[in-house]
């Protein structure tokens, strides 16, 4: 199983226009499951494409392992097809005039498979997706998700040392969306292959990725495990694009009580550095307090009014205004709070996300010694 | 790369360029071999450049230069440059009766075949999509049977009925029952516009019919809700929206009108009217080349305006047009007591343009004395009988071996072209929507679709002129059925092309890519996958061609020798025999033959031949 490398990759689909993919630079190891997340438009299809072979490159180089697949430069382009890679697409792209089986067994016929091995493997990947009920049916005789496991099972039957998934859940509804990542995952698992997939479904990248790959205008914004970019999101737009509901920022630049509270709190607990421009928080580690909060508790305390209360099923989205600024809050506990009444809120010091001009996150200087408590709850309580 | 310094040595800097030059060389060579979309691409355009361009340039060219035959009059060597056709043609003493009398007649009848049609085909297509008109699925099949036939088929019809003494040969019935049609109603231009409207009515029913259709029925609720009347609704909802099926419609009559000869040609020639495609015949019959390409030169010109005309318009009225989602929703409007006054509308018009014409026909093969209807006077001897006083035909047609003949000529060599225009304009479109390079297809299609616009008669005698002695890699095709099947497949080329292009913008690109990354070479992705989704396409891509070729005439009248004799030009022959219980009776199985091609059409592709334009 080869990986993939991507060397400064550049996409220009016209000359003057901005480009799809700008100077991407990634690696993608062997048997990784790697997902490239971002919103429509971020060029994450085109990065699939580009490493499928449908598309060439306009300026850098892409290897499978140590074979110079795509280079401009070097003039060397393999197409999609010599690149032994399976691509599942969204619209699952099944030929509409050859059964389940005739579609199975297309890739292995170009090999030139004699009848039994091709025999043995369609019936094998039929049951390793559970279709073996549909192999005389054509496409359009088959639901949503049968199609989807038709799609892959394709793919899984010519071997591919690199399977590549572009947005292959999004058509699904949601009970078999469920069932299928974990189909992904089981297959993953069990083959080993190196796993490439394209969504704009963060929870999709979040359950399924060993590492993600956040994408925005062309350009790669973080590169990571589920876990490094929900913790720390390397800027203000992985920040807001992942996690829901979205994270609170609080712009430290506008005049507002609560930026002022806010920049007071992190001079006194030692967190403030210069260029700070805005302060994020995420909604599920806003902490509500029962009574009176504890004077002398290091975390940030906060006076609200709870202005709506949303509940979405298991858990609940409290909207809540500081002095006039507006926060969200998540919470699975059932509240016991009308709309209209006060409440303390309590955030870590380490739960603050500290953002500069630029976006970029500013890493917490980890602190020489352990910060003074009681000053740093000082001047919290006037601002109520 | 490009700051190289001056301490390298001479082969490094000259050789370093050049090598990133040859790298970029192989990269894209690999690219076209990968995806060689754009080289058929450029082997079609040499195709039809050869096979449709260079006729018509050539045809064009000979109005400017001096023909063969004119050096010593015009004391200039063939080939000069030279005015002298277009001030004939335009300013001389025949000017008047070789163009400009017969430009008048021609903008007459085109105008007002289009308003003719516009009229009882708007009506009709709003009565059978949106009304409560009885019968209407049935109607809906019956008035299109005219498009499927050929035009010359009506004037035929008319002839038989109203046929006098101004011409020889046998009467006509009214003549026979009594009566002496005047001139103004047997020839000329009241028949030729009555049977060319009738016989585009269709057209418009189709086209109006599937915008009616398509249009989402709730911009009319919306504002019939906000307190719009019937009439508010037709004026400031429906007809803006419809406005540009409208305009096609019009225009692309307009167009085909231009160039239309057969009518004309039956119906004008016994009273000496003459419009601009048959005056262009007469040139052409009378080896006056440079006035028939000023003739031809003219039509096109006309044509080419009518369709500037189109497209100005049309990207006036895209900016507001509207396709619904779910237009299929739709009230009908209760007709009233109007319903029965309008089902007695479409059955007239049913009667006039399908159910008479063919009826007459029928019956005048089958009786002795045309317009007799004593029963002695039936007889099946026209079809079946033997050792008949005729000198064209001893035998019924059936028993002729000479309609045998044509109808097999007919049907391979209609047919070749058709396979070929078919595939052809698969290919056309493939070009077309998969091509990374525009401006290819952009060129294709508006190649494709010139034969359009060009009259049949002069592309017929562009071909015979071009192609008579060896030209490039083709050897003289004077006289051979090579000549009429290429004439026939270039003049096919904008149904093909149309057919071809609609189904490949319908396939997405996902499929073909998906058998790319299975392993399959761009052959195998055509040959596997692109032709066997569109194999219905394919059939009704051949399909039409086929009907247009079989009705088609004026190609014929002057590639086909009688070698190659097909039905068409057998009937000419015997109404010019003057036989024309035979000559009907073969114009009665090419109607036969187009609608089996109809029929057989919608059957294997669910199909609606709206999209096919006209004849």
């Amino acid at each position: 199983m080869p990986d993939i490398a991507l060397h400064h990759v550049s996409k220009r689909y016209d000359p003057g226009a901005a480009p799809a993919v700008a100077d991407l630079d990634l690696l993608i190891e062997e048997g990784e499951f790697m997902c490239l997340l971002g919103p429509s438009g971020c060029g994450k299809s085109t990065t699939l494409r580009l490493i499928a072979g449908l598309e060439s490159l306009s300026e850098g180089e892409i290897r499978l392992g140590d074979r110079l697949v795509d280079s401009r430069a070097r003039g060397c382009f393999v197409p999609a097809e010599q690149r032994n890679l399976g691509l599942v697409f969204q619209s699952y792209a099944l030929w509409p005039h050859l059964t389940v089986a005739q579609n199975i067994e297309f890739g292995l016929k170009l090999r030139k498979q004699d009848a039994p091995r091709r025999r043995a493997t369609l019936d094998q990947v039929l049951q390793t997706l559970g279709i073996e009920a549909y192999r005389h049916r054509y496409p359009a005789q088959l639901s949503g998700g049968q199609q989807q496991r038709v799609a892959l099972a394709r793919m899984l039957a010519v071997q591919p040392e690199i399977l590549l998934l572009d947005e292959p859940l999004s058509n699904l509804d949601a009970r078999l969306r469920l069932e299928m990542r974990t189909e992904l995952k089981r297959i993953h698992r069990q083959l080993g292959t190196t796993m490439l997939f394209v969504t704009h479904d963060q929870w999709e990248a979040m359950a399924l990725a060993t590492r993600i790959a956040v994408m925005k205008d062309g350009q790669l914004q973080q590169l990571g495990t589920p876990h490094e970019i929900y913790e720390t999101p390397a800027n203000r737009f992985v920040a807001e694009f992942v996690g829901t509901p979205p994270i609170n920022l609080v712009e430290l630049s506008l005049p507002s009580p609560l930026a002022s509270q806010l920049t007071r709190y992190l001079g006194t607990c030692g967190r403030w550095q210069p260029g700070i421009e805005a302060v994020g928080i995420r909604p599920e580690r806003i902490q509500v307090l029962g009574g009176e909060p504890d004077l002398a508790d290091p975390a940030l305390l906060l006076s609200a009014h709870l202005t709506s209360l949303l509940p979405t099923g298991g858990s609940w989205i409290l909207e809540l205004t500081v002095a006039g600024d507006r926060l969200h809050l998540c919470t699975q506990t059932p509240p016991s709070w009308a709309e209209g009444a006060s409440l303390w809120l309590r955030v870590r010091a380490e739960d603050l996300h500290l953002f500069d001009s630029q976006g970029r996150r500013l890493a917490a200087p980890r602190p020489a010694a352990p910060t003074p408590r009681t000053p740093c709850s000082q001047p919290v309580m006037e601002i109520a | 790369m490009t700051s190289l310094s001056p301490a390298l040595p001479l082969w490094r800097r000259v050789g370093y360029p050049l090598r990133q030059h040859w790298h970029r060389l192989r990269y894209q060579g690999q690219q076209l071999r990968q995806n060689p979309t754009s080289l058929l691409g450029l082997g079609l355009l040499l195709l039809f450049g050869y096979f449709i361009a260079v006729p018509v340039v050539s045809l064009l060219l000979d109005g400017v230069q001096v023909q063969f035959g004119d050096e010593r009059r015009l004391g200039a060597d063939t080939g000069a440059w030279t005015w002298h056709y277009l001030e004939r043609t335009l300013f001389s003493a025949v000017a008047q009766s070789q163009f400009w009398t017969p430009l008048g007649h021609t903008l007459r009848i085109a105008l007002w075949v289009v308003l003719l049609c516009l009229l009882v085909g708007g009506l009709l297509a709003w009565l059978l999509t949106r009304s409560d008109l009885p019968a209407r699925r049935w109607l809906a099949t019956a008035l299109i049977v005219p498009y499927m036939l050929p035009a010359w088929t009506f004037a035929m019809a008319w002839l038989a009925l109203f046929r006098n003494r101004s011409i020889g040969g046998q009467p006509g019935w009214l003549e026979t029952l009594g009566v002496q049609p005047p001139d103004w109603l047997a020839y000329g231009e009241l028949p030729i516009t009555l049977i060319l409207a009738l016989n585009y009515i269709p057209f418009v029913i189709l086209l109006l019919g599937n915008a009616l259709r398509r249009l989402d029925a709730q911009l009319e609720d919306s504002a019939r809700i906000l307190g719009a009347g019937g009439l508010t609704i037709a004026l400031r909802i429906l007809l803006p929206l419809l406005l540009p099926a409208l305009l096609s419609a019009c225009l692309l009559i307009f167009a085909k009108v231009l160039g239309e000869f057969g009518v004309s040609y039956v119906l004008g020639l016994p009273v000496n009217y003459n419009v601009l495609s048959t005056s262009l015949f007469r040139s052409i019959a009378l080896r006056q080349t440079g006035s028939a390409a000023v003739l031809a030169g003219a039509i096109m010109l006309l044509g080419l305006l009518s369709l500037g005309l189109d497209a100005l318009l049309l990207r006036e009225a895209r900016k507001f047009i509207t396709v619904g989602g779910k237009g299929s929703l739709h009230r009908r409007h209760p007709l009233g007591r109007w319903r029965w006054p309008a089902l007695g509308l479409a059955g007239l018009l049913f009667v006039v343009s399908v159910l008479l014409p063919l009826l007459v026909l029928l019956l005048s093969t089958l009786m002795r004395v045309p317009g007799d209807f004593s029963l002695a006077n039936f007889t099946l001897d026209f079809w079946l009988g033997r050792d008949l006083p005729f000198v064209a035909e001893r035998h019924g047609v059936l028993l002729s071996p000479n309609l045998w003949r044509a109808a097999w000529n007919t049907l391979w060599i209609v047919g070749t072209a058709a396979i070929a225009a078919g595939l052809l304009g698969l290919l056309t479109g493939y070009v077309v929507v998969r091509s990374p390079w525009r401006p290819l297809g952009l060129l294709l299609r508006q190649l494709t679709f010139f034969p359009y616009l060009v009259p049949g008669v002069a592309f017929a005698a562009a071909y015979l002129s071009l192609f008579a002695e060896p030209r490039g890699p083709l050897p003289a095709l004077y006289g051979t059925v090579t000549l009429l099947i290429l004439a026939l497949i270039a003049d096919e080329m904008p149904y093909a092309s149309r057919a071809g292009l609609s189904a490949m913008l319908q396939l997405g690109k996902d499929p073909e890519e998906a058998a790319q990354m299975a392993g399959a070479g761009w052959w195998q992705r055509l040959i596997r996958v692109v032709i066997p989704i569109q194999k219905g396409a394919l059939v009704s891509g051949m399909l039409l061609p086929f009907i247009s070729g079989i009705n088609g005439l004026s190609l014929f009248v002057i590639l086909a020798v009688p070698s190659t004799d097909v039905l068409t030009t057998y009937a000419l022959r015997l109404l010019d025999y003057n036989y024309p219980q035979a000559a009907n009776a073969v114009v009665l199985l090419v109607c036969l033959m187009a609608l089996v091609g109809t029929l057989l059409t919608q059957r294997l592709t669910h199909t609606n031949l709206a999209e096919g334009l006209g004849h």
